[in-house]
């Protein structure tokens, strides 16, 4: 009986339709283009999330309070994904925000027209590379690559916390050393462009160095989170990773330590409004909410990372922009040369 | 063709079925075909960086898919024709793997066989590497078997015990009787097994992301582009390469049918009990699913003091924080959430297959290989894609007033739709066409003659269809990521959640929640069902 139910009800769902298709032409009108910041926010947004799952709660939380305006939001630890989402979205978008993701993610939708450019008056006194000069999108918190050890395994292997990324070719990692997969994680990837960068984008003394750390190394791992867990659980005694994730893990096991290398590379996180939003002045007001120095106090609090604001404070054993030693990190190329650059990887390490 | 014209409701209900799958299955996969445009899968092809994923994938393939296809039909025949005890329980214990969402229970496994594992390192001292080709070939014979189980088991129930028993008057040993009767009989279904347990592997993107170490298989560089890189496009050239694989299985899987006839119910009724097996052959049976349960429960088992421990396995302290995060906020709407969908898209989904392999099966219509390998293509298309097809078919602004819960369900329906459809092919044509045709003689139309006669014989397939749609709509994730709401999230969406946020416990609870979810609720259907699906179990 069932596919019989099912066709009556296909059947009603295209008849319903074809009716709201006949008598929905008239009733959408275009919304009228906004003229920015002066509207009062009111009503509703919906936020495409890529935060960690204990920040968004209170996070939203707070902005509701600050603005009344309403949060729905949609969680997914993973910008890739919702960067897809958005662009499979394009012809009925469903979000007005998307909202954390390193600034790669969200780059690629603004150059297929998929964001609404705002330039925040709060982003004014940003740096230029925390924001992309058009607004599509705007930085609002950093994420710096560190590395985790697991003092256990350290001391069992006679090894010291890295200071340069030269220190992981010692001997003495081989076999205690774990790395996010390149080719299937960010982290990963941004590990590799970095060592391009710090060797003046060498790509060859770069892919010799990556050669070189392929023999310490004991397993590439699927996700970066678990590239932390492997460390924590006392599998591996050191992993790069994001130092943000690993303060977030040592709070759960004191065996974890975090360490940054020097010229490391880092990520600028960012927020973006989506084309089409049926609440530009909700959305614009999100945007400037967390440009706010209260915002980035309390991203910084729940999320280990730093915030792009000069004055806000970052949390306690994490590592600031301002103390860490950068790689000259140039997102654009990292990002337009990916494909050839982990294929050098791949025949470099003599997996292709 | 002539009935179609005699009975317009035949024709109706095969046009039906056919807009149906172009609607739901073919309409959202073009669109995820065409993404890459021309220039796209030129360059993405150019680039080979799907040279080695590719071989990778084949080589993955043949592996598990032998070793899952020999451990399934090992343990379909222990199930059906030894007398061992406790199969209740080893029939629990052959769903339970497919009841695995993503990351959880292969994270377990390397709890337990890492190299710091705790069978591997702490009883045993040695401390093997997980990752690579080895550990993956292990985790999907397990994972997948049960599929292999359930479609063999199916075929030998319905296999006729008086060709055995003639067998076995006329001399043969119980060895010879299975090697000329009982083996060549379950071909149909050994065909139908192999064929859908090596497409679910082509398509499996959990166990080798976790596993893999450096080994990339198609389905992980297609979803590592998406999830690390937004790569669309590329992705979606992948996409495509693991559907023309599964058009090379599929055409490998005719070959070997040869479309020979493997009629074992014919008009008469059998009620001849079959040839006892060697109790020694019985006893073995039972010592093997034992070890086999044994390895599974030591898994779920730690899954389960995951849950239960503060921060397994380095700080054993008891605790039930993380089931009463289980239980906050709106996480037990997303539990809901999971059975309700799952339960529908089961019901829809066993029903459409079983009617959609009658059509198939028992036409004589043009083009009927092509909307059988239709039905058979979802399974090959990663469930990232599928979500990603519908997305983008059916969010569309004039649909927009259509609830999400309808677009999760219809994907769910459709992508589960190739094992339950490969049970009712499989079945069918065990079952002699004399018997309908008696009906029809009768004056039955060819419709009547399917719900009345061929339904009810074919009971186990609408299980099988059942049950495995209704275990993978529990543990999928990938397939709801892109279309879930916030009032539409799914268990899996929270596990998923909970694992990138380190939250090993949580992750671990929710995923014990969800599970013990979806074994209660089939417990609940089997009982609900004993009455309606007797025909079919008593053949079993």
């Amino acid at each position: 009986m069932t596919p019989e139910l099912d066709r009556r009800n296909f059947l009603k769902l295209v008849g319903v339709t074809a009716i709201v298709a006949s008598c929905g032409g008239a009733s959408t009108a275009s919304p009228a283009p906004s003229t920015g910041g002066t509207a009062k926010a009111t009503g509703r947004i919906s936020i495409y999330s890529a935060l960690n799952e204990s920040t968004n709660n209170q996070l939203f939380a707070a902005f509701t309070q600050a603005t009344g305006v309403q949060v729905d939001v949609l969680p997914l630890a993973a910008a890739g994904e919702l960067q897809t989402r958005i662009t499979a979205e394009k012809a009925s978008p469903k979000a007005d925000i998307f909202v954390g993701g390193s600034s790669e993610f969200h780059d690629p939708l603004g150059k297929q027209g998929l964001l609404e450019p705002y330039k925040s008056p709060k982003a004014s006194a940003l740096k230029a590379e925390f924001k992309e000069a058009s607004g599509n999108w705007t930085g609002w918190y950093t994420g710096i690559f560190g590395m985790v050890t697991n003092s256990g395994e350290m001391t069992k292997a006679g090894l010291k916390a890295p200071t340069s990324w030269d220190d992981l070719l010692d001997a003495k990692w081989k076999g205690n050393l774990v790395l996010p997969d390149p080719v299937k994680t960010g982290g990963g990837y941004i590990f590799i462009a970095t060592q391009i960068f710090r060797f003046n984008r060498d790509e060859a003394k770069a892919m010799d160095y990556m050669k070189k750390l392929h023999t310490n190394i004991r397993a590439y791992i699927g996700t970066s989170p678990a590239a932390i867990g492997e460390v924590s659980g006392a599998k591996a005694a050191g992993a790069p990773n994001w130092a943000h994730d690993i303060l977030t893990e040592k709070a759960k096991n004191p065996a974890v330590d975090l360490s940054v290398p020097s010229d490391t590379g880092f990520e600028v996180g960012a927020v973006s409004i989506v084309k089409g939003t049926k609440n530009l002045a909700g959305a614009q007001a999100f945007v400037d909410w967390v440009l706010t120095p209260e915002a980035g106090a309390l991203n910084v609090k729940l999320s280990n990372r730093g915030s792009t604001l000069e004055g806000v404070a970052s949390a306690p054993g994490a590592p600031t922009l301002a103390q860490v030693k950068l790689v000259n990190y140039d997102r654009q190329w990292a990002t337009d040369n990916k494909d050839r650059i982990l294929k050098l990887w791949q025949q470099a390490v003599g997996i292709q | 063709m002539r009935s179609l014209r005699r009975e317009p409701a035949l024709l109706l209900a095969l046009l039906a079925v056919i807009v149906l799958v172009l609607l739901f299955v073919v309409y959202p996969q073009v669109q995820v075909g065409v993404a890459p445009g021309f220039s796209g899968y030129l360059s993405f092809l150019e680039g080979g960086t799907w040279r080695i994923p590719l071989q990778n994938s084949l080589k993955v393939t043949a592996l598990s898919t032998t070793t899952a296809v020999l451990l399934g039909f090992v343990y379909a025949y222990a199930m059906v024709y030894s007398q061992m005890r406790w199969k209740a329980f080893f029939n629990l214990i052959g769903i339970l793997p497919l009841l695995s969402p993503p990351f959880v229970v292969a994270a377990s496994y390397l709890l337990l066989f890492g190299n710091r594992g705790i069978i591997t390192y702490g009883v045993f001292g040695q401390s093997p590497n997980p990752y690579g080709i080895t550990g993956i070939w292990g985790v999907q014979t397990i994972a997948f078997f049960p599929f292999a189980y359930q479609l063999i088991a199916d075929v030998l129930s319905r296999s006729d015990a008086r060709m055995e028993q003639a067998a076995r008057n006329l001399g043969a040993s119980p060895w010879r009787v299975f090697w000329t009767v009982t083996l060549p009989l379950s071909r149909p279904g050994l065909a139908a097994a192999i064929l859908t347990t090596a497409i679910y592997v082509l398509e499996d993107f959990g166990n080798p992301q976790l596993l893999g170490g450096l080994v990339t298989v198609l389905p992980t560089q297609a979803y590592s582009l998406i999830s690390g890189f937004g790569d669309y496009t590329s992705a979606a050239a992948v996409c495509t390469i693991l559907l023309l694989l599964a058009l090379g299985l599929y055409v490998a899987k005719i070959r070997l049918d040869g479309g020979r006839s493997f009629v074992t119910i014919s008009g008469r009724a059998s009620s001849m009990p079959r040839p006892p097996v060697p109790a020694a052959l019985s006893w073995a049976c039972f010592v093997g699913c034992l070890a086999l349960a044994g390895l599974i429960l030591l898994v779920y088992g730690t899954l389960l003091v995951s849950a239960l421990t503060f921060a397994f396995p380095y700080n054993l302290r008891l605790t039930i924080e993380h089931f009463q995060y289980v239980a906050t906020g709106s996480n037990g709407d997303a539990l809901r959430n999971t059975l309700f969908f799952s339960a529908a898209a089961a019901a829809i989904s066993a029903v459409f297959a079983l009617f959609a392999g009658w059509l198939v099966q028992r036409g004589e219509w043009p083009g009927r290989r092509l909307l059988d390998f239709l039905l058979i293509m979802p399974a090959a298309i990663p469930g990232i894609f599928f979500g990603i097809g519908y997305l983008t078919a059916f969010n569309q602004p004039w649909l927009d007033w259509v609830d999400r819960s309808w677009l999760i369900v219809l994907a769910l329906v459709f992508w589960n739709i190739p094992v339950g459809y490969q049970a009712a092919a499989a079945g069918l044509r065990q079952i002699d066409r004399s018997i309908e045709e008696a009906a029809t003689s009768l004056g039955a139309s060819k419709l009547r003659g399917f719900w009345d006669v061929v339904r009810p014989m074919l009971g186990g397939s609408l299980r099988v269809g059942f049950v495995t749609t209704f275990v993978r709509a529990v543990t999928t994730l990938s397939l709801v990521i892109f279309l879930f709401t916030p009032p539409t999230t799914v268990a899996t969406i929270r596990i998923y959640q909970l694992v990138n946020d380190l939250d090993w416990g949580g992750a671990a609870a929710f995923t014990v929640a969800d599970i013990s979810l979806a074994i209660v609720a089939l417990v609940v259907f089997a009982f609900l069902a004993r009455g309606r699906l007797v025909l079919g179990a008593a053949r079993a």
